[in-house]
C-alpha cells in the first residue's frame, strides 16, 4: 500500500469529479449514497494509514519520483493521519447529517462538500509551503461556495465578509512565500528547516517578517484575536452540515502554525528560533477571554457553538505557546474533543430550531418540542462535555493542558483563564439548557418526525466524547508519540530525505 | 475486583427503575433498592477487616498521561461514610415511593438518585486526587438533577442553577487545589499525598493550595459565605434534601476536609479559615433558622449551622475535636434526615408546609408527631439522645482550644450561643408545629401517612435513641476507625459516658437549654426586632449578578464585533503591518550584495505609466468605469513587466486572464451601480492611507532587500532535469506540469470548484436587469451589430487554430493548456456576445460542467496511470516518435496532463461567462436554490 | 532597476489595500485586483529580476529562476478564479440585499459616524 498517503486527497477529489458527470449528476439519491459510501471508505482509509505511520514510521510520498527538496512531497506522520482521521469522521458525520435533506436547498451540495475534505486533508498531508498555500485555496473556494448552500440574505451577508477577508488573508500567504522562498530558496518544509539556521543576518530579518506574515495568515484562518471576529456570524449563517464540517476549519489554521512554527522556526532554528510565541502568548490569552464573553453573550445556541470554538483556539494556542512536548499532545488530544464535540453542537443546535419554529435556537421562551427528551439528552452530553465536566472528554483535555503548565509563572497565566472560561461554559450552557428545553410553553406542536439519518449522525460525533475519556490511556499515549516526533526535528528532516531517495 | 463493584452497583443500578418502571411503582422501588443494598452487603463484608485496623486498596491504571487511575481505599472514614450513604439511601428509596405522586415519573427520579448515590460513593472510596474530582463533579451534575426534578417551577430551575453554578465554580477551584498537590508531591495517589502531609505543609504554594481545597468543600458544604444556595435546594422534592442535605452532598466537603486532615491540618493558617468560617456559619445558620416560616427553610438553616459547627471542630486542629466532628457527622445525619422525613410526612399529608398555618397537629397524627419530637429534641442536644453526645464534646472541644491567645474563651461563648439558638428552633419545630392551637385553613385535613412511609423514620429515630443511651455498643468501634482514618495514628483516649459528671460542658447545654427556653419564648421581640430588617432574597441577587455578567459581556460583543468588515479588514492590515514591519528593525541596511540591472528609459516609461494608472485607479475609483479602464492598464503594463524580466509564459498568462477578468467586470458592472458618492469622512480615508501606505512601504523595503540579495535556489535542478526528466524545453512549463504538477492539479481544481460555485450563485439570483445607464442614456437595443457577427463567425475557426497551436508548443516554448484554453473560451465567448444565446443554444450542445469534470478527471486519470508502472502519482513519461512527412515528434504523458488543464478551464470560464451572460438574456438559470 | 521595480510593488500594494478597505464591494474587487497584481510581481521577484534569460532552454545564455514564474502562474489562475467568484458573490448581494454594501447596508449619515472615527461604515 505505498500509494495510501495519496487516498485522503485523490478518493473524495475523484468520488466529487463523478458526481459531477452522468449517471452520478443526474439524482440526489445516487449522489447520497454514493458519497457516504466514500466518506466509509475514507474514513476506513484513514484509520489504515494512521496505523501504518504509527506502526512502520512517517510515510513519505514522493510525487512525481521527484525527491526532495525538488518536487512536492506528502508527509504522514502520527500528526497529519491523526488530523486527517478527524477530518474524516467529522466528514461523514455532517454528510450523515446533511443526506436527510438539507443536500437537497442547492445545486453541487456533494461535489463540493468533497473537494472541501479533498482540500482539508491535502493541507494536513503537504509537505510542501507552496502546496500547502494550493489546498489551502481548494478547501476555501469549496468552503465559499458551501457557506451559500441554501440560499438567504444572512448567508450572502456572511459570505461577503468571509471570502473579502479571506482573499486579502491569501494575498498575504503569497507574499509571506515570495519572502520565505526569495530568502531561504526552497519550498520544501523539510529542506527549509534545515537551511533556515545557516541564514546570514540580512536574510534573517526578511526571513522572519516571511514567518510572521504566515502567522497573520494561519491566525486568520484559526480566528486568533483580533482576526477572530469573522467567526461567529459566518458559523451561525451556514447551514448546519457545512458549519459542523467547519469546526475542523479553524483546525486547520492551528495546524499549520503547529507544522510551520514547531519544524521551521522551531527551537534550534539558530537566530529564528520560536518567533511565533512572544505573540502567540498574548493573544492566545485575549483569544481566550474573548471566546468566554463571547459565549456568555450569544443569544442563540449556533452563536454559542461558534463562540466555543473561538474558546477552543484560545485554549490551544496556549498550549502551543508552551512550546513542550506535554504542552502539544494536551493540544492534540483538545484538538480531538473540540473538534467533534463543536461539530455536534451544531448539528443539535439545528435539531433544536427546526422542532421551535419561529423561535428557532435563541434562549426564549418557545412552544414545546417534540422529541424534547432525546435531543435534550443529545445536548445534555454535548454539554458536560464543551464545559469540561467529568466523566467525559472534556475534562481530560482541561487537566491534560493545566498540568502541561510548569513554574509560576505558566500557571498563573494559564490556570485563571482556563479554569473561569470553564466556568462562564458552565453558566452559558446551563442557562441555555434550562431555557430551551425547560422554558417551554404548553401547547406542544403536530408531530413533525425527525430523521434517523440526523440522529445517527449526532449519535456518533457524541459517542466519542465516552470513547476518548475510557481509552483515554491509549489516545493519550499516541498523542504523546505524535508530540514527540514533531518537536524532534533533526529526526524529521532525516525521514524526508530517506523517503526521497 | 470487588471494591470497583461498590461504586458500580449502583451506578448500574441507574438504569434499573428505567427499566422497571412500566411495572408498577412497587416493583420499581423494590428493583432499585437490590443493588445499593447488594454494595452495602459488600461494605459490610470489609467491615471486619477495617475494624481490625486495615485499609482495603485496589488499583487499575487508567490514563496515566493525567495521573488519573481507577483506585479504591476503603478505611475507617470511608466506611462510616459508605453506610450513611447506602444505608440512608435505602431508607430515601423506600419513602420516596410513598411521597411521590404518579404525577411524577419515578424512574427518572430513581434514575437521577442512583446516579447521585453512585457519585457520593465514588467520592468517598477514591484513592486518587483525579478520581476524587470526577466523582466531585459527578455528585454536582446529579444534584442539578435532583433539585431541577420539578422543572417546571422557576424556582426548582433557579435554585438548581444556582446550586451547580456555585458548587460547579468550587469544583473548578479544587480542580486547581488537587493538581497543585499533586505537582507538590508529584503524584496523585491519595496514599502518597497523606504520608508527606509535612512536605506539602512546608510547600511555598502550600497556602495557594489550601484556599482551593477549601473554596471546594465549603462550597459544598454550604459555608459562610457560599451557604446561600442550600435553603434554595429546598425546591427539589423532599427526599432529595432528606437525602442531599443530611448524609450526603453537604456531607462531601466535610468529607473532603476530613479526608485532607493529616495532609493539609494542623497549621494556624488552618486554623483561622477553617474554625472561623464555622463558627461564623454556625451561627448565622442558627439564628437565621429561627426566623423561617418554611418547615424545610428551618431544617435547611439548621443544617447550614450544624455543618458549620462540624467545620468548626474540624478547624480547632485539636485531635479529640476532629473525632467529635466525625461523631457530630453520624448524629446529624441520623436525625437530620428523619426530620426531613418527618416534614415531608407533614408536608405530603397536610399540604403544607408554613408554620404560620401548621399548628396542633398532634391530635392528627400523634405516631409521626411523637418520631419529629424526639428527632427534634435530638437536634436541640437533649440528653439521652445522639445529638447531646457529640455536643458536650464539642463544648469541651471548644474550652480546650487556646488559639485565640487570651481570646480564646470567646469561643466557648459563642458555641453556647449557638446551641441556645438551636434549642430554640427546635423548640419551635415542636411547639408550633404540634401544639399551639388549632391548624389554621390547610389544603387538607391531616392524618397519619402510609405505614411504610413511617418506617424509615422510624428507624432513624431508634437510632437516635440507640446511640444516645448505649453510645459505646452502637458507636464506638466505628468512631474510632473512623478518627483513625481521619488522623491517620493512634486516636487519643475519650470517653462516650452519657454522664461525666457536672463538668462545665455539662453547664454549657444547661446554658444553652435555658437560653434556647427564654429565646422561644420571648421570640416575639425577636420576630419584630427581626422584622425591621427585609431579608434579601438570594435567588434574586444571584440571578441578577448572572444577568448583568451576560449584559455586559453582551455589551462588550457588540461594541467590538460591530459586523462592520471594514474595520476586520483594518485588524487584519494594521496585524500585517506590525508582524512584517518588527523585524525590519534589524535589518541593519536593505541593500544586499547583489549586482543591480541599470536602469533604461522603456522600464522607466513602463513604471511611471503603471503607478500613474494605479493612482488614477484610486482617485477615480468612485467612478467605475473609468477605473475599470485604468485597471486594465495596469494589467497591461503588468504583463509587460513580466515580458521584460524574461518571463513570457507569465505575459501570456496574465495578458489572455487580463481580457477574460475585464470581461467579467464589464457584465458585473452592467448590474451594479456605475457611480457611488462619497461615503468615507476625510478622517478615515486619511487613516486607511496611512495604513496602507505603511505596507506598502514594508512590502517594498522586503522586495527591493529580497532583490539586491544573492540567492542559490533549488531551481538549477530543474533547468538540468527539464529536457531529460521532464521532457521539455521550456522550464516553467514542464515545472507546471511535471516537476510541480500537483501544484497545477490542484490550481485547476481551484477554478474548476469555483465555476459550480458561481454556477450555485448565478441560478435563481433575481437582479433587476438596467434598461438605461446611469445617465440615463438607454442601452443599444440591437444586440447583435450584423458586422460583429460576420467577423466574429469568421474568427472562430482561426481563435481555435491558434489555441491548438498555443496548446501544442506549449512544452518547449511559451504556451500551453492553460493559455489555449483561455484563447478558446474567449473565442467561443465572443459567440454568444454576437449572436445570443438563442442561436448558439441549439449549436452548443456541451454541458460545461462535464467538461470540467472531464478535464480534472483527465488529468488526475493521467498521474494515475503511473501506478500502472508501480511509480508515484504523477510520475512522467515521454518518447520521441518517427512518422513520414510528419517528422519526428513527441509523446508525453505531461500532454495528456495539459489537456486537462485545457478542458477544465474552457469548462469553467463557459460556465462561468456564458451563465453570467445569460442573466441578462429570458434565459435565466432556475434551480432549487431558494433566495 | 532593483529599486524601481520594489517602488512599483510597494505603490500597487498600497492602492490595493487602500481600496480594499472601502466601503462597496465593486471597488473592494478592483483593490483585489491591483493587489494580486502587486502580488505577482512580488512572488515573482524572489526569482531575482533577469534581462532576456528566459527559461528556455537553450534560448539564452544564462536562464532567469524558472520556479517563482511556476508559482506566478499558479497564483495568476488562482487569483483569476477567486476574483470572479467575488464579482459574483457582489452582484448576488446585490440582488439580495437591494445595495451593493459590504456589510449589506447602508450606513446612514455616513460622514458623521465615520468621522466619530467608528469603523461601522
Amino acid at each position: 500500500m505505498q500509494h495510501l498517503p495519496m487516498l485522503p486527497i485523490l478518493l473524495p477529489m475523484l468520488a466529487a469529479v463523478f458526481m459531477l458527470l452522468p449517471p452520478l449528476s443526474t439524482t440526489i439519491t445516487r449522489q447520497r449514497v454514493f458519497s457516504i459510501l466514500v466518506m466509509v471508505l475514507l474514513v476506513i482509509g484513514s484509520v489504515f494509514l494512521l496505523l501504518d505511520s504509527h506502526q512502520q514510521g512517517t510515510q513519505v510520498y514522493v510525487l512525481g519520483g521527484w525527491q526532495p527538496p525538488f518536487g512536492i512531497t506528502l508527509v504522514a506522520d502520527r500528526l497529519s493521519t491523526l488530523m486527517v482521521l478527524l477530518t474524516s469522521v467529522l466528514g461523514l458525520c455532517a454528510q450523515l447529517y446533511a443526506c436527510a435533506g438539507d443536500d437537497n436547498d442547492g445545486m453541487y451540495f456533494h461535489p463540493l462538500f468533497m473537494f472541501q475534505i479533498m482540500g482539508i486533508n491535502g493541507a494536513f498531508l503537504t509537505g510542501d509551503i507552496f502546496n500547502l498555500f494550493v489546498f489551502f485555496e481548494i478547501l476555501l473556494i469549496a468552503s465559499y461556495a458551501l457557506l451559500i448552500h441554501g440560499g438567504g440574505k444572512q448567508k450572502t451577508k456572511a459570505n461577503i465578509h468571509y471570502v473579502i477577508l479571506n482573499l486579502v488573508g491569501s494575498s498575504i500567504f503569497l507574499f509571506a512565500l515570495g519572502i520565505l522562498y526569495g530568502t531561504i530558496g526552497s519550498l520544501n518544509i523539510e529542506d527549509m528547516a534545515s537551511k533556515v539556521p545557516l541564514l546570514g543576518e540580512h536574510e534573517q530579518a526578511l526571513a522572519k517578517a516571511g514567518g510572521l506574515l504566515l502567522l497573520v495568515v494561519f491566525g486568520l484562518k484559526a480566528a486568533l484575536l483580533p482576526l477572530h471576529f469573522w467567526l461567529p456570524k459566518t458559523y451561525a449563517a451556514a447551514s448546519a452540515p457545512v458549519a459542523a464540517l467547519f469546526a475542523i476549519m479553524t483546525k486547520v489554521g492551528v495546524y499549520s502554525i503547529l507544522r510551520v512554527h514547531t519544524t521551521i522556526f522551531g527551537e534550534d532554528a539558530g537566530a529564528l528560533a520560536s518567533i511565533a510565541i512572544p505573540w502567540l502568548w498574548p493573544l492566545g490569552w485575549l483569544t481566550l477571554i474573548m471566546g468566554a464573553i463571547g459565549v456568555l453573550a450569544s443569544p442563540s445556541l449556533r452563536l454559542t457553538s461558534a463562540n466555543l470554538v473561538i474558546v477552543s483556539v484560545g485554549t490551544l494556542m496556549l498550549a502551543l505557546a508552551m512550546e513542550r512536548e506535554a504542552a502539544t499532545s494536551a493540544a492534540l488530544y483538545y484538538t480531538i474533543h473540540s473538534t467533534l464535540v463543536t461539530g455536534a453542537l451544531f448539528l443539535i443546535a439545528d435539531l433544536i430550531s427546526e422542532q421551535r419554529g419561529k423561535a428557532e435556537d435563541r434562549y426564549v421562551v418557545a412552544r414545546n418540542m417534540n422529541h424534547a427528551k432525546v435531543i435534550g439528552i443529545a445536548f445534555f452530553i454535548a454539554g458536560l462535555t464543551v464545559i469540561g465536566m467529568p466523566p467525559l472528554s472534556g475534562f481530560v483535555g482541561k487537566i491534560l493542558i493545566l498540568q502541561a503548565a510548569q513554574g509560576v509563572v505558566e500557571m498563573a497565566w494559564i490556570w485563571p483563564v482556563v479554569l473561569l472560561s470553564g466556568l462562564a461554559c458552565l453558566v452559558a450552557i446551563s442557562r441555555a439548557g434550562t431555557t430551551i428545553f425547560w422554558r417551554s410553553t404548553g401547547d406542544s406542536p403536530d408531530e413533525e418526525p425527525i430523521s434517523a439519518l440526523k440522529l445517527i449522525a449526532v449519535a456518533l460525533l457524541l459517542c466519542a466524547s465516552p470513547l476518548l475519556v475510557v481509552f483515554g490511556g491509549v489516545v493519550t499515549d499516541y498523542t504523546d508519540l505524535a508530540a514527540d516526533q514533531l518537536h524532534d526535528r533533526a529526526a524529521y528532516i532525516d525521514t524526508i530525505h530517506e523517503g526521497g531517495e | 475486583m470487588n471494591l470497583l463493584w461498590v461504586v458500580l452497583l449502583p451506578l448500574i443500578g441507574t438504569l434499573v427503575p428505567l427499566l422497571t418502571e412500566r411495572f408498577g411503582r412497587n416493583i420499581c422501588a423494590f428493583s432499585v433498592a437490590i443493588l445499593p443494598a447488594w454494595s452495602l452487603i459488600l461494605v459490610l463484608m470489609y467491615a471486619g477487616g477495617i475494624f481490625d485496623g486495615d485499609a482495603i486498596r485496589q488499583t487499575i491504571e487508567w490514563i496515566p498521561a493525567i495521573g488519573l487511575d481507577l483506585s479504591f481505599r476503603l478505611d475507617g472514614l470511608s466506611l462510616l461514610f459508605l453506610l450513611l450513604i447506602l444505608g440512608i439511601g435505602l431508607l430515601v428509596i423506600l419513602y420516596a415511593r410513598y411521597y411521590l405522586s404518579s404525577k411524577d415519573s419515578m424512574g427518572q427520579f430513581y434514575a437521577y438518585l442512583m446516579l447521585f448515590m453512585s457519585a457520593m460513593v465514588g467520592i468517598v472510596i477514591s484513592n486518587n486526587l483525579i478520581q476524587l474530582w470526577m466523582f466531585w463533579e459527578l455528585t454536582s451534575i446529579s444534584s442539578f438533577l435532583l433539585i431541577s426534578f420539578w422543572w417546571h417551577k422557576s424556582e426548582a430551575r433557579k435554585g438548581a442553577r444556582m446550586a451547580l453554578t456555585v458548587t460547579g465554580a468550587g469544583g473548578l477551584a479544587l480542580l486547581a487545589g488537587l493538581l497543585l498537590i499533586g505537582h507538590m508531591v508529584d503524584s496523585y495517589d491519595l496514599d502518597t499525598v497523606l504520608a508527606s502531609g509535612d512536605a506539602i505543609r512546608a510547600d511555598a504554594y502550600y497556602p495557594v493550595a489550601l484556599i482551593l481545597v477549601l473554596l471546594g468543600a465549603f462550597t459544598k458544604s454550604a459555608q459562610f459565605p457560599f451557604h446561600f444556595w442550600l435553603p434554595h435546594a429546598m425546591s427539589a422534592p423532599t427526599p432529595v434534601s432528606a437525602y442531599l442535605h443530611s448524609a450526603t452532598m453537604v456531607k462531601a466537603g466535610i468529607f473532603l476536609m476530613a479526608r485532607f486532615y493529616p495532609a493539609l491540618a494542623g497549621t494556624d493558617l488552618w486554623f483561622i479559615i477553617v474554625s472561623l468560617t464555622g463558627l461564623i456559619t454556625l451561627l448565622l445558620g442558627a439564628y437565621i433558622a429561627l426566623f423561617k416560616h418554611d418547615l424545610k427553610g428551618l431544617l435547611a438553616y439548621s443544617t447550614i449551622s450544624h455543618l458549620g459547627l462540624i467545620t468548626l471542630l474540624l478547624g480547632l486542629n485539636s485531635e479529640l475535636a476532629a473525632v467529635a466532628a466525625v461523631f457530630h457527622v453520624i448524629n446529624h445525619a441520623i436525625f437530620k434526615a428523619s426530620l426531613f422525613m418527618a416534614a415531608g410526612i407533614i408536608d405530603h399529608e397536610s399540604g403544607s408546609r408554613d408554620m404560620r398555618k401548621l399548628n396542633g397537629l398532634w391530635k392528627y397524627m400523634p405516631y409521626t408527631a411523637t418520631l419529629a419530637i424526639v428527632a427534634a429534641l435530638s437536634m436541640a442536644g437533649v440528653p439521652l439522645l445522639n445529638g447531646f453526645l457529640s455536643k458536650e464534646m464539642f463544648f469541651a472541644e471548644t474550652l480546650n482550644q487556646s488559639m485565640l491567645g487570651s481570646l480564646s474563651w470567646i469561643i466557648p461563648l459563642l458555641a453556647t450561643v449557638g446551641a441556645a439558638f438551636s434549642v430554640a428552633y427546635s423548640l419551635r419545630f415542636i411547639h408550633d408545629v404540634f401544639f399551639n392551637g388549632e391548624p389554621i385553613d390547610l389544603p387538607k385535613t391531616p392524618k397519619e401517612p402510609p405505614r411504610y412511609m413511617k418506617v424509615p423514620v422510624e428507624i432513624l429515630v431508634t437510632l437516635c435513641l440507640l446511640v444516645g443511651i448505649f453510645p459505646v455498643y452502637v458507636v464506638e468501634d466505628l468512631l474510632h476507625v473512623a478518627s483513625f482514618a481521619v488522623l491517620s495514628h493512634a486516636v487519643p483516649e475519650h470517653n462516650l459516658a452519657i454522664w461525666h459528671g457536672f463538668n462545665v460542658p455539662f453547664f454549657m447545654s444547661l446554658l444553652a437549654m435555658v437560653g434556647g427556653l427564654t429565646i422561644y419564648y420571648n421570640r416575639r421581640h425577636l420576630f419584630q426586632f427581626q422584622a425591621q430588617f427585609d431579608e434579601p432574597d438570594a435567588k434574586h441577587i444571584f440571578e441578577g449578578a448572572v444577568q448583568r455578567v451576560v449584559s455586559t459581556s453582551a455589551r462588550i460583543t457588540e461594541k467590538l464585533e460591530n459586523g462592520s468588515l471594514q474595520r476586520y479588514i483594518f485588524l487584519l492590515l494594521i496585524s500585517t503591518l506590525v508582524m512584517g514591519a518588527s523585524p525590519l528593525f534589524d535589518l541593519s541596511q536593505n541593500t544586499g550584495s547583489r549586482a543591480q540591472i541599470p536602469i533604461d528609459g522603456v522600464t522607466i516609461t513602463g513604471a511611471v505609466l503603471l503607478i500613474l494608472s494605479a493612482i488614477a485607479t484610486v482617485i477615480w475609483h468612485r467612478r467605475r468605469f473609468l477605473a475599470l479602464i485604468f485597471l486594465s492598464v495596469v494589467g497591461l503594463v503588468v504583463s509587460l513587466a513580466f515580458a521584460q524580466f524574461s518571463a513570457p509564459d507569465l505575459a501570456l498568462t496574465q495578458l489572455s486572464v487580463e481580457i477574460v477578468t475585464i470581461i467579467l467586470l464589464l457584465l458585473a458592472l452592467f448590474f451594479l451601480p456605475q457611480n457611488t458618492s462619497k461615503e468615507s469622512s476625510n478622517r478615515r480615508l486619511s487613516g486607511d492611507l496611512f495604513v496602507a501606505g505603511m505596507i506598502g512601504c514594508v512590502i517594498g523595503t522586503i522586495c527591493y532587500a529580497m532583490l539586491t540579495s544573492p540567492l542559490n535556489t533549488i531551481s538549477d535542478f530543474f533547468l538540468a532535469n527539464s529536457k531529460t526528466g521532464g521532457g521539455g524545453t521550456n522550464v516553467v512549463n514542464v515545472i507546471l506540469v511535471d516537476f510541480r504538477g500537483f501544484d497545477t492539479l490542484g490550481e485547476i481544481t481551484v477554478l474548476g470548484i469555483a465555476a459550480l460555485g458561481i454556477f450555485k450563485l448565478i441560478a435563481n439570483m433575481r437582479i433587476y436587469m438596467p434598461t438605461r445607464d446611469d445617465k440615463g442614456r438607454a442601452w443599444s437595443n440591437d444586440p447583435h451589430p450584423m458586422m460583429f457577427e460576420m467577423v466574429s463567425q469568421s474568427l472562430l475557426p482561426l481563435a481555435l487554430l491558434v489555441s491548438v497551436y498555443i496548446f501544442l508548443r506549449g512544452h518547449n516554448v511559451p504556451g500551453g493548456g492553460f493559455i489555449a484554453g483561455l484563447i478558446t473560451a474567449v473565442a467561443i465567448i465572443q459567440q454568444y456576445i454576437a449572436h445570443g444565446v438563442q442561436w448558439i443554444k441549439p449549436r452548443v450542445k456541451i454541458d460545461y460542467q462535464w467538461l470540467i469534470a472531464g478535464g480534472i478527471l483527465i488529468a488526475t486519470a493521467t498521474g494515475l496511470g503511473s501506478w500502472i508502472f508501480d511509480k508515484p502519482f504523477l510520475s512522467t513519461w515521454f518518447d520521441y516518435f518517427n512518422l513520414p512527412w510528419i517528422g519526428e515528434f513527441e509523446l508525453a504523458s505531461a500532454m495528456l496532463f495539459d489537456l486537462g488543464v485545457y478542458l477544465t478551464v474552457v469548462g469553467a470560464v463557459m460556465l462561468i461567462l456564458a451563465n453570467l451572460g445569460k442573466l441578462t438574456t429570458s434565459e435565466r438559470i432556475i434551480s432549487k436554490e431558494n433566495v | 532597476m532593483e529599486a524601481i521595480y520594489a517602488f512599483c510593488v510597494g505603490v500597487l500594494t498600497t492602492c490595493g489595500f487602500f481600496l480594499v478597505l472601502r466601503g462597496r464591494t465593486f471597488t473592494v474587487v478592483i483593490g483585489l485586483t491591483l493587489l494580486s497584481y502587486a502580488v505577482n510581481l512580488f512572488l515573482f521577484a524572489s526569482g531575482r529580476l533577469k534581462l532576456d534569460g528566459a527559461a528556455v532552454l537553450g534560448q539564452s545564455a544564462e536562464y532567469s529562476d524558472p520556479l517563482p514564474q511556476a508559482l506566478v502562474l499558479t497564483a495568476i489562475v488562482i487569483g483569476f478564479a477567486m476574483t470572479a467568484f467575488v464579482v459574483i458573490l457582489a452582484m448576488r448581494s446585490r440582488a439580495d440585499q437591494g445595495n451593493d454594501h459590504v456589510d449589506g447596508q447602508i450606513p446612514e449619515l455616513p460622514i458623521k459616524l465615520g468621522s466619530s472615527d467608528k469603523r461601522n461604515g
